[in-house]
């Protein structure tokens, strides 16, 4: 994990999502810094796994099916499917 | 990821779609978190224990390293604005009201700082 630092997503991005649900009365500003910290998180994480799969086919471009192939086999991705 | 990898358009687009499909699912996970605590607003805590929820039990340390730098920031932050509202208010009255005014629309739009209240909608 990199070192520890503030969020490089847009907050009002992320924020956004979070008026989107319904059963989302408010959300403090910490919420939405956590949420996108986290959100980055799972980017390198998926970006990762995912190249494990193109280094098998001995590429150096990230494909979708790499993409596919980790959702595919990672229990923690499966809310993805 | 290393130097030289390229990512697809295609990847690139799925990437952006999955960290979306991520928010909306912790929140809502987090959000059952806050109703349990009878709480209407999503705290930092509910955040964390979604991650937990979610399996992503690798992020919390790095999370929480990251949450304490970010207080620290919106502290320091906080205490400049404060000197600043000294200083107007040593400054002409009618200037300092507006300026009040205008610290208090942002805290509104910035919602809440402090985790502990609540506003009702």
């Amino acid at each position: 994990p990199g070192p520890a630092r503030l969020a490089r997503l847009p907050l009002a991005r992320v924020k956004a999502l979070v008026k989107a649900d319904p059963d989302v009365a408010l959300a403090s500003q910490e919420a939405v810094f956590v949420l996108a910290r986290a959100t980055e998180l799972f980017v390198e994480t998926i970006a990762k796994d995912a190249f494990v799969y193109a280094q098998q086919g001995k590429r150096k471009t990230l494909q979708r099916k790499d993409l596919d192939n980790a959702i595919e086999a990672i229990d923690e991705f499966a809310f993805l499917e | 990821l290393p130097d030289g990898v390229n990512i697809s358009k295609e990847a690139r687009s799925a990437i952006s779609r999955a960290a979306s499909v991520f928010v909306l699912y912790a929140t809502s996970c987090a959000n059952n978190f806050a109703m349990k605590g009878k709480r209407k607003t999503l705290n930092a805590g509910d955040v964390l224990s979604a991650m937990e929820e979610m399996e992503f039990q690798r992020f919390m340390v790095p999370l929480k390293e990251s949450l304490e730098v970010y207080r620290r920031e919106q502290k320091g932050k906080k205490e400049a604005r404060k000197d600043k509202d000294k200083k107007a208010d040593s400054e002409e009255q009618d200037k300092s009201r507006e300026e009040d005014n205008d610290d208090e629309d942002e805290r509104m739009e910035e919602e809440e700082q402090n985790d502990e209240e609540e506003v009702d909608n």
